[in-house]
């Protein structure tokens, strides 16, 4: 078996594709990369010992993070967007979600999904990831089942990225899917309607500095997420993960607040 | 002026016949010297059968209205098949209401909101006209069916729709192979309800594009079963010789195979035709081009319509101005003469499709863009400029030709390519032999690896999961390796952010395609993409690159950048590079005695190096100079045929090294020409070479076609023995299947290669057998009967 693998290797190699390691130029990195390959062996024996970076173990494979903030506001918010008017601030589920990519189709997948509710003065947001990935299906039903009956989702570019891959991650586990059906306020729309060309574009990182005044410290750039965890699942280190968290978390926070501001702020302005 | 001759010629060109029965006999009368080969086949009654009952009522008005009160026993055939549960192939002519046989089904099945099915084209210009005939006979029925296509063409905000509501989606291989399976779950309702897949003109998948596809298909199987399902599959074929075999090895399914057809046809006449000798010292013909003219010319006058198929597209531009000179050149009359071909708008494609259909037009000259099954109605004469390539190509030109009543004619004009030679002076071959076969290699290493990569994306793998029949474990490991996939207890699943179908070609054994980049005046603009596998021959810095009969010259090529650097210029001359190549036999999967040597065929280590290239004027062909070139050996691990004579052997016969080698290069290119007609390859994926069983040196021709031979790096091939042996090698890495169907035919092919060479015309040696041989030998036996020798001791 291993010697077809070795062939394998040496045709690919003949075909003129890019496998890792064979060009005779790239020999230093080969040796490298077998380098690490064994020590990233020796650290994945020691895996099991590798420390989720926070939160309690919801099931073999999911961790769940839970965090109230005290957080003062009205019990009604006006949607910037949709016909929904006047709502609840109860029935409303900010959430974002941390993938392995931007390649799209069946093979990306959400590791995190972050997401907040409002009750009576204080902001609870929950945070569930993977460390293994046979938590999948117990981190989306973890998900699904916090949604309150009535809920309105609210989301940064959720219509289009992070909805459609959770309906894709549900129906693969064959889990019934939560978002169908539900109210979907995507804050990139107003947002865009209101700021489109006042800045160097309308990520939510350049809204929340520009719009919310919200400062960032020592965070990491969403793209360097996807290595990040898997840094944690390969066994290498839980500390890069651990910032990860940090950053969905600040980002939920800043969705909690574009929402009020473009509620507040008149869409003349 | 011209105008007016060409109508002279035209009136000169008029038979005085009226129907292709007679313009066949007249012809016979007038060109006996250039006809090789003359057959009929006689005409065939039609075989109907009742509707099945079950059709519902809605279908049967459909059918009506397109005047259909019954069907052909294939289309019954395939329904009841079908109704039992059975996959099926379906194999008939053109113009025999294949189509009905999977709309049917389809149609009822959909109209009863029971399922709905997925139809795969090999090309657009298929898919529309299916897309076509759907719809109307959804009208007429008033059957409620939603019929799409979905290929590369559809605006990204229809294809929600298209996936929800689509009752038949129409798309391609590629498609489903890149936009599909990868993003299946947003096709979930489609798939949960699908029970039909079609998959028409199957023989088009064969190879190395057949092989990805048969992958394509275990995706789709694999997605099936996730989401519960499991489809009928109807595949339709042209005529070749192992439908049944080949839908298997395609679809990875049992199929039942409907063979005859129900459909009637009248009396068809086949002539080859070969054109007048015009220098007999040197063997040069007349072009096929203008005998191809002039036969057009015959029969339009005739009044019968008439196709004329050319093999390349200038081709197709240059035999449409001919005609249009002569049946043309007054521009207050209708056309008569239409030129179709890939690159053309596909609205005027159709409007020459209709005017066809309507006999508006009388002649019409095509790529094999018309070869598959586009609806054109039906045609008196069908003449091809060159010989496709395939009897089973041939066939399905030749059918093109050919009403339910009235006697057809189709004439093979050969041009002066060995493989058109062979054939045309071969009657007998071509009116017996069985189509090729199509051939396809599914697990081929590199293509199951990719296509197991693309698999590992779309749902996790199980440990011990089997793909194809084989564990993919093996892969798997390699994949997990390269970071792409990730391993958790027994479960395999993918992690990488990449979209791997979007890597994967399906034309190619692996991406490592050149792109070459036009700099003249600054453009940088995309002109053609080259295959890995051609390009240290063809992009060499120097080379001149032809597009389009076009010169361009390579300026840069960037090897690890796989990009090539050219620009238009204006030359009297083509490159040709001198290569050599190694080979060695790695190990021996089974051989046999060959007359007095030994034929084998097993895995072989090749390796070619591109020493430098020759610059060739054009017509006088002239060796004008030669150029270094400085590139990486190529490596390749593959498969092959080989036959073998020692020293011993030879001894007696062929005594002189020199005379030895000759005949064996000789042989060589015969057995590459009859063993690529044998196993249906593309020129390029079957290669030959000579050398010694064991590597120590190889033979190339010098420049005047002699044979020369080299050592290989520190041996000395004076000291080693002598046994020359010829290889036929797949030219793909780990091989695409060719080497074995050409073991288990090795005597059949070694007979036809010493027909090829006995019967050719020329003294010495010619293009048309042996390979071209400009230096005579002062003294002693010609070239071509040192090939003859070779081939004689090695006969059975």
């Amino acid at each position: 078996m291993s010697a077809l693998a070795d062939r394998l290797r040496a045709l690919a190699a003949q075909a003129g594709s890019a496998v890792p390691g064979r060009s005779p130029d790239a020999a230093p990195t080969a040796t490298a990369d077998r380098l690490r390959a064994l020590l990233a062996g020796r650290q994945r024996r020691s895996r099991v010992s590798l420390a989720a970076p926070a939160g309690r173990m919801l099931a073999p494979g999911v961790q769940d993070v839970a965090a109230d903030h005290a957080w003062p506001a009205a019990p009604t918010v006006r949607l910037p967007w949709g016909d929904h008017g006047e709502v609840a601030r109860e029935r409303l589920v900010w959430f974002d979600t941390e993938t392995t990519g931007l390649a799209g189709g069946v093979g990306t997948r959400a590791f995190m999904i972050g997401a907040a509710r409002w009750h009576g003065g204080v902001l609870r947001m929950r945070q569930w990831y993977l460390t293994a990935l046979a938590g999948e299906p117990a981190m989306l039903a973890a998900f699904a089942d916090w949604l309150p009956p009535a809920a309105i989702l609210v989301s940064y570019n959720g219509r289009s990225y992070d909805a459609p891959l959770l309906k894709g991650r549900f129906r693969l586990n064959r889990l019934p899917c939560p978002l169908e059906g539900r109210g979907h306020c995507d804050l990139l729309y107003p947002t865009r309607r209101r700021y489109r060309g006042r800045w160097e574009n309308c990520r939510l990182a350049t809204i929340e500095r520009q719009a919310l005044g919200v400062v960032r410290e020592d965070d990491l750039p969403g793209a360097e997420a996807p290595a990040a965890w898997l840094s944690y699942l390969r066994g290498i280190s839980a500390t890069p993960l651990g910032r990860v968290l940090d950053h969905n978390a600040q980002d939920l926070r800043s969705l909690v607040l574009l929402l009020d501001h473009l509620a507040a702020v008149p869409a003349a302005a | 002026m011209l105008p007016e001759r060409a109508v002279l010629t035209a009136q000169r060109a008029d038979l005085g016949v009226r129907s292709a029965a007679s313009l066949a006999e007249r012809l016979r009368e007038r060109y006996g010297d250039r006809i090789t080969g003359a057959f009929t086949l006689p005409a065939r009654a039609a075989r109907y059968a009742a509707f099945p009952d079950d059709l519902g009522d809605g279908v049967r008005r459909a059918l009506a209205a397109r005047g259909i009160e019954r069907l052909y026993s294939h289309q019954r055939e395939s329904w009841d098949a079908l109704a039992r549960g059975e996959h099926v192939v379906v194999v008939t002519p053109t113009a025999s209401g294949k189509s009905l046989c999977y709309h049917l089904p389809v149609l009822e099945t959909v109209r009863r909101r029971e399922g709905k099915a997925l139809y795969l084209f090999p090309t657009k210009a298929l898919a529309q006209d299916q897309v076509a005939e759907l719809l109307e006979l959804n009208r007429a029925g008033d059957l409620g069916v939603r019929t799409f296509t979905f290929d590369g063409d559809t605006p990204s905000d229809a294809r929600q729709a298209i996936r929800l509501h689509g009752d038949v989606v129409v798309s391609n291989p590629d498609m489903l192979h890149q936009a599909i399976l990868p993003h299946h779950t947003k096709w979930a309702q489609f798939f949960e309800s699908l029970r039909y897949v079609v998959i028409d003109e199957i023989h088009t998948y064969r190879g190395v594009f057949g092989s990805h596809v048969a992958n394509v298909l275990r995706r789709l199987r694999r997605i099936c079963a996730f989401y519960g399902v499991s489809p009928r599959f109807v595949a339709c074929s042209a005529t070749i010789g192992n439908p049944r075999e080949h839908a298997e090895a395609l679809l990875g399914v049992p199929v039942q195979a409907i063979t005859e057809s129900g459909a009637g046809c009248g009396e068809r006449h086949v002539v080859l035709w070969n054109p007048p000798v015009v220098n007999p010292d040197l063997g040069i013909r007349a072009s096929a081009r203008s005998q191809s003219t002039r036969l057009a010319r015959h029969a339009i006058r005739a009044r019968l319509k008439t196709i004329v198929f050319a093999s390349s597209r200038l081709m197709v531009e240059v035999l449409t101005k001919y005609l249009k000179d002569v049946f043309d050149h007054d521009p207050r009359k209708p056309e008569r003469i239409r030129a179709y071909r890939g690159g053309y708008l596909p609205t005027e494609r159709r409007a020459t499709e209709r005017a066809l259909r309507a006999g508006a037009i009388d002649g019409v000259v095509s790529t094999s863009a018309l070869e598959l099954g586009v609806d054109i109605g039906a045609l008196d004469v069908a003449i091809l400029n060159g010989y496709p390539g395939s009897i089973a190509a041939t066939w399905q030109r030749l059918g093109r030709a050919g009403r339910r009543q009235q006697p057809s004619l189709g004439i093979l004009v050969a041009s002066s390519q060995a493989l058109d030679q062979y054939v045309v002076r071969h009657p007998e071959f071509f009116e017996r032999a069985p189509p090729e076969t199509a051939r396809i290699a599914p697990d081929q290493l590199l293509i199951l690896l990719d296509h197991i990569r693309c698999a590992a994306f779309e749902l996790p793998f199980g440990a011990g999961e089997r793909f194809g029949g084989e564990s993919a474990d093996p892969f798997l490991e390699v994949l997990a390796e390269s970071g792409v996939l990730h391993r958790e207890a027994d479960r395999y699943d993918w992690i990488a952010d990449s979209y791997p179908a979007q890597a994967v070609s399906l034309r190619a054994v692996a991406d490592g395609n050149f792109v070459v980049v036009d700099r003249t005046d600054g453009r940088q603009t995309i002109l053609a993409e080259v295959d890995y596998s051609a390009a240290a021959l063809t992009l060499y810095e120097g080379a001149i690159h032809l597009i389009q009969s076009q010169p361009y010259q390579v300026e840069r090529l960037d090897w690890d950048g796989r990009k090539a650097f050219v620009r238009r210029t204006e030359v009297d001359y083509y490159t040709d590079a001198i290569d050599h190549t190694n080979l060695k036999v790695l190990d021996r999967f089974d051989g046999r005695r060959a007359g007095a040597g030994t034929c084998h065929h097993g895995e072989v280590h090749v390796v070619r190096h591109v020493a430098g290239y020759k610059k060739i004027r054009f017509y006088s062909h002239e060796n004008i100079g030669y150029g270094p070139v400085n590139l990486p050996d190529q490596e390749l691990q593959t498969t092959a045929v080989w036959w073998q004579l020692t020293q011993a052997a030879l001894a007696d016969v062929l005594p002189s090294r020199q005379q030895a080698l000759d005949g064996f290069l000789g042989a060589a290119y015969a057995l590459h020409t009859v063993a690529s007609l044998r196993v249906m390859a593309e020129a390029r994926d079957l290669r030959q070479a000579v050398g010694s069983g064991d590597a120590a040196w190889f033979a190339g021709r010098d420049g005047g076609g002699r044979a020369q031979w080299r050592a290989a790096a520190g041996t000395d091939p004076a000291a080693a023995a002598f046994n020359p042996t010829v290889y036929l090698y797949d030219n793909h890495p780990g091989g695409i299947g060719l080497s074995e169907p050409l073991f288990a035919q090795a005597a059949a092919i070694l007979a036809d290669a010493q027909a090829l060479v006995a019967d050719c015309a020329c003294t010495a040696g010619c293009p048309a057998c042996v390979g071209p041989v400009l230096a005579m030998p002062d003294a002693g036996p010609t070239p071509r009967a040192l090939a003859a020798t070779v081939l004689r001791l090695l006969a059975p």
